[in-house]
């Protein structure tokens, strides 16, 4: 990940919900509290950046080191999504839980141990990402019928399983991307061999 | 800044390869042999095959000068059973690479062995698509040489050139789909394999991206839970040294 990529800046900023341990003053306006100390055991979503900054540095006393803050796993990657997402992964939007949610999770993973998570992920990209082939395939006509001069063309995308392509998260449209790609140059040079 | 040229071969470039490949023409005038980079061609005499590189057959083809003699994998038979055996036998692999020529010895049979043993034989140098290559294989190259034989000499092909094309359409349809099937494979914790033996150039450039973008994110999808095994298995194994260094004392 080079230090300009913009998905890894926008993983870095997803939200994700952090327990204050400490009492801090002058950051109440943080809680909707403004001119008021932030309370210890206040719930507060922050960017993951700063949340990991935070949970990792200790506060530096005199008496027992203690994290700043203390972090959850996001909704993106509750118990429930991971439930649905163990039932039929295909029928997950994981858009709609966070667009880069891959990138989050091995983010959350290098943070703290996450076995079962891991499993389950692995299994979700694996599965889908055969599904996500098959459509990168369909789109723009199959090689059978002969359709007009644009038909391998990036626009066609839609009809079937648009549903489904909505729901992609970054991780996956790149690897649409990359699937499409292949399948419209093998069309094209397919093509390309009668002229010559 | 990299290159923005995608990792591997495109179409174009693994077409381009296939040309070298050998394929057996049948001239109809005579031609001296020609000296080529790659040694001397066989001089053509009229009617006795020889072996040339497809472009030059090709080119020989397009001037009337010499009819090609399609390889036998391209035979319709031989393409069907490829397609039963892809869809039927075994849906899971991909039907295997020709094997290298053999040898078989008259007088003693049952003792077959291959030619030229000590060389390590692969694409570019076995003749796979001459008329002696074996039928039921799909060589390396199978898509381009195909399509490079049925667009321009369709009318030396064994069967009618359409039936040929719409079987080969099937194999390609049939593959592809393995291929996409073939990625479930990487679920399986850390032991994940994926067998691309016996894809072809063709494929392998299609589906390049893809494959590399799936084990990619499998990769980085299961590196935290990779680096705790490894760290863990430091730990074990100094231990171990340890533990032997004392018995060695």
């Amino acid at each position: 990940m080079s230090y300009y990529d913009i998905d890894s800046i926008l993983t870095d900023a997803e939200k994700i919900p952090c327990t204050f341990q400490l009492e801090i003053p002058e950051l109440g306006y943080l809680d909707n509290q403004p001119g008021q100390p932030l309370k210890a055991g206040s719930k507060i979503a922050l960017p993951l950046w700063l949340a990991e900054m935070l949970a990792i540095a200790n506060t530096g006393g005199d008496d027992q080191a203690k994290s700043f803050v203390t972090f959850d796993l996001p909704a993106a990657l509750s118990n429930e999504v991971v439930q649905a997402l163990k039932a039929d992964p295909r029928a997950v939007p994981l858009r709609d839980q966070s667009p880069h949610l891959y990138g989050l999770a091995t983010h959350m993973m290098d943070l703290s141990e996450e076995q079962e998570l891991g499993v389950v992920l692995r299994k979700t990209f694996v599965t889908r990402a055969s599904e996500i082939a098959l459509h990168a395939r369909k789109v723009g006509g199959t090689g059978h019928n002969k359709g007009t001069a644009d038909e391998g063309s990036n626009l066609g995308v839609g009809g079937a399983g648009e549903e489904f392509l909505r729901g992609l998260e970054e991780w996956e449209r790149k690897l649409f991307r990359k699937a499409h790609d292949g399948a419209k140059a093998g069309k094209e040079w397919m093509e390309n061999v009668k002229k010559r | 800044m990299a290159l923005p040229l995608p990792p591997g071969l495109n179409h174009a470039e693994v077409a381009f390869l296939a040309e070298m490949e050998m394929v057996t023409v049948v001239p109809r005038q005579r031609l001296e042999s020609i000296d080529l980079l790659s040694g001397k061609t066989p001089p053509l005499r009229p009617p006795h095959r020889a072996e040339l590189p497809l472009w030059l057959a090709l080119l020989l083809k397009k001037q009337r000068r010499a009819n090609i003699v399609p390889p036998p994998w391209l035979h319709p038979s031989s393409l069907t059973s490829i397609i039963h055996r892809e869809t039927k036998e075994d849906p899971i692999t991909f039907s295997p690479p020709p094997p290298p020529p053999a040898h078989a010895n008259p007088h003693s049979p049952g003792t077959a062995r291959r030619l030229h043993e000590e060389a390590n034989l692969s694409s570019p140098f076995l003749p796979s698509c001459t008329a002696s290559a074996p039928a039921g294989y799909l060589p390396y190259h199978w898509l381009e040489v195909a399509e490079a034989l049925l667009t321009h000499a369709g009318d030396d092909m064994p069967a009618a050139a359409g039936d040929v094309r719409s079987l080969l359409r099937d194999l390609v349809e049939v593959r592809a789909a393995k291929m996409r099937s073939s990625t479930s494979a990487l679920e399986g914790f850390g032991g994940g394999l994926m067998s691309l033996r016996g894809v072809g150039a063709m494929e392998l450039a299609e589906s390049r991206g893809f494959v590399l973008g799936v084990v990619d994110g499998v990769r980085k999808i299961g590196a935290s839970a990779e680096a705790a095994r490894r760290e863990e298995e430091e730990m074990g194994g100094g231990g171990g040294e340890e533990s032997d260094e004392d018995m060695g004392i």
